[in-house]
């Protein structure tokens, strides 16, 4: 039976206002890194993209964002490669207390994240360490690399432990069995997880804020800055950071596609 | 096909191979010869074994105790993938990210074979499946149940093993698909010349493609003989039943070996028996089909009187149940030409004779 007119009409608007109050707030502050004022007033008397030469030409900017892209792709490809043998340890063999150290291992995702970095910052000093960007990978990894193997393990989960079987039958030795069957199959999941690590590491800002020390990380800079000196250049490095981010989102998704396709599965 | 009267080279020996999981045994102490050749079929229903068995010959698993000999080489400490032998899967296990080619290609390509040769070979392989050419570029996801099927026998085959086993491969499939498989894997077997050794709890697929049968029950065999001789001379009750429908009564041997039931209307002639027990108590096995139904002047070796309770249409056959005064059911078929006539209730006589009259040991 088909909805009536009036339901029709009023499901619409609802999904309409959903997706104006999820997308509110990036469009205000794409407003507000093209307004040529120092703060956002409506309706905008002149628009400039001034901010965005700065916030390119910045040296500081630059120096920000190298440090957050080195943190985030480091961990996403430990990530990769952590819950990769993560999900297959968990997925292919039978050992003892398997399922014990599954929860153990996965823990740490329910920890609040401020109480994560505070102890593990205490960590580091009772060992000597001192935080910088270094530190703030391990703590990074600490909460993301338990959620990349949840999401390769549910791949992992889904196939058929009689293909690894069949090639060993055929002569495969481990190793070609995991470069020609596992990896292969595994690597939808993997890239997944892959996307995820990037955008928790690139957005995180509780687990940096006590684990990078001298360092900073953009989240942490952007805070900073609102709470210490507000200029347009906050909004616009928002901005660019949340393009960076769509673009790695649209990059993934695109591979994912070709490895189904290829996989005859899409 | 091998000659079954012929007890040929074996291949393939497995002795006292045992396996536990725990405390639970799932194999006890197999002795098997497989022959250079041959296509033997191990039956038997699910948990008597029958895959763990293979598992063992194939080296998936461990064995706890025993021994696997390949000719005159021990091979049950060598790993799966250093075995001249391979296995089609249950499930398949088709590569899904790769075409139909490279599948058949894979050990080829574990072996180093050159991309040329292995092209070669696939294409080869495909016209013996009687699979086109241009299905070398085909998706395994595209295939149908029956074109996968025949992908995994082409891959299988491309390994060239000494052995080719096989895990029930036919049972995901519907009737027809598999009636039509069950057929050309007789053929192929009879084309390659290879040994086959089959897994599977339908009957039917082990009576239309094995030179043997291997009846396996609760990690044990029962049986193992040419599909005649397990059917219409089985060692048990339990391969007497799995084989098929089946009339069993219980009777008591004298000293010449003639049986007495209360049951049974007994008339030998002559008092000479083909079975050598004495003094003992067994089962008198006959088949639906060799039972018949007698007018009052017909005579049998065994007569059974009672009352016909039902018919049921078999396709080309009718089954029909008699039941006697004591409440004892007998079960006879007919093909659908020779059918009786009559109707449920009516009171009928029922007979066979000792050409066709088994006897089981076992009371």
């Amino acid at each position: 039976m088909g909805a009536s007119r009036t339901t029709r009409i009023v499901l619409v608007l609802y999904g309409l206002l959903a997706i104006f109050l999820l997308y509110l707030p990036l469009v205000s502050i794409t407003f507000a890194s093209i307004s040529r004022a120092r703060y956002l007033t409506f309706p905008i008397k002149r628009y400039s993209t001034d901010w965005y030469a700065r916030a390119i030409e910045s040296s500081t900017v630059s120096d920000i964002v190298t440090t957050s892209l080195k943190v985030a792709v480091i961990v996403t490809l430990a990530s990769m490669v952590i819950g990769f043998f993560g999900a297959l340890a968990f997925a292919r063999y039978q050992w003892r207390y398997r399922g014990l150290f599954q929860k153990l291992i996965l823990l740490p995702i329910f920890f609040p994240q401020t109480v994560l970095g505070l102890a593990l910052l205490m960590w580091f000093n009772s060992i000597g360490v001192i935080p910088s960007w270094k530190t703030a990978v391990i703590a990074h990894l600490v909460w993301i690399a338990p959620i990349a193997t949840l999401i390769i393990a549910i791949r992992a989960y889904s196939f058929d432990p009689a293909l690894e079987e069949a090639a060993r039958d055929m002569g495969a030795s481990t190793g070609t069995i995991l470069r020609e069957i596992s990896i292969p199959l595994l690597m939808p999941g993997v890239i997944s997880a892959g996307l995820f690590a990037f955008l928790l590491s690139w957005g995180n800002f509780p687990l940096s804020l006590f684990t990078t020390g001298a360092d900073s990380t953009l989240p942490e800079w952007l805070y900073a800055k609102m709470v210490s000196g507000y200029s347009p250049l906050v909004p616009t490095v928002g901005v660019l950071s949340i393009l960076a981010s769509a673009g790695i989102i649209i990059l993934a998704l695109v591979l994912a596609k070709l490895l189904r396709r290829r996989a005859g599965t899409a | 096909m091998t000659d079954p009267a012929d007890p040929g080279t074996p291949v393939l020996r497995l002795h006292q191979v045992t396996k536990t999981f725990g405390e639970f045994t799932a194999l006890h102490g197999i002795d098997l010869e497989i022959r250079e050749g041959e296509f033997l079929t191990i039956v038997g229903p699910s948990g008597s074994g029958k895959s763990t068995l293979i598992r063992l010959m194939v080296g998936m698993d461990e064995l706890t105790a025993g021994e696997i000999w390949l000719r005159d080489q021990r091979i049950d400490q060598t790993p799966a993938n250093e075995r001249p032998t391979c296995m089609v899967f249950q499930s398949l296990a088709l590569f899904p990210h790769m075409t139909v080619g490279r599948n058949i290609e894979f050990p080829l390509k574990i072996r180093g074979v050159s991309p040329d040769e292995r092209r070669q070979r696939a294409l080869e392989l495909l016209q013996l499946l009687r699979l086109p050419d241009d299905y070398y570029d085909k998706q395994i996801g595209q295939c149908s149940g029956g074109e996968k099927q025949r992908v995994a026998l082409a891959r299988a085959l491309a390994f060239d093993p000494e052995i080719l086993f096989f895990d029930e491969p036919l049972s995901a499939l519907d009737y027809r698909l598999r009636k039509t498989l069950e057929k050309e894997l007789k053929d192929l077997h009879a084309r390659t010349g290879k040994t086959f050794v089959y897994i599977t709890h339908s009957l039917e697929e082990a009576m239309v493609m094995s030179d043997r049968i291997a009846i396996m029950r609760a990690g044990r065999f029962e049986q193992i003989a040419v599909a005649d001789e397990i059917y219409a001379r089985p060692v048990s009750r339990f391969v007497a039943e799995f084989m098929g429908e089946v009339n069993l009564f219980e009777v008591s041997l004298s000293a010449s070996g003639e049986p007495a039931s209360e049951l049974l209307d007994i008339n030998v002639s002559g008092g000479e028996y083909p079975w050598k027990n004495r003094d003992e108590s067994g089962l008198l096995m006959v088949r639906p089909e060799f039972v018949r139904f007698l007018s009052a002047s017909d005579t049998a070796d065994f007569v059974v009187q009672g009352s016909l309770q039902d018919e049921y249409a078999l396709g080309s056959r009718i089954q029909y149940e008699v039941v006697s005064s004591t409440g004892r059911r007998v079960t006879v078929e007919k093909l659908r030409e020779d059918r009786y006539l009559g109707a449920p209730g009516d009171d009928v006589i029922l007979g066979w004779d000792l050409e066709h009259t088994h006897l089981i040991a076992e009371a």
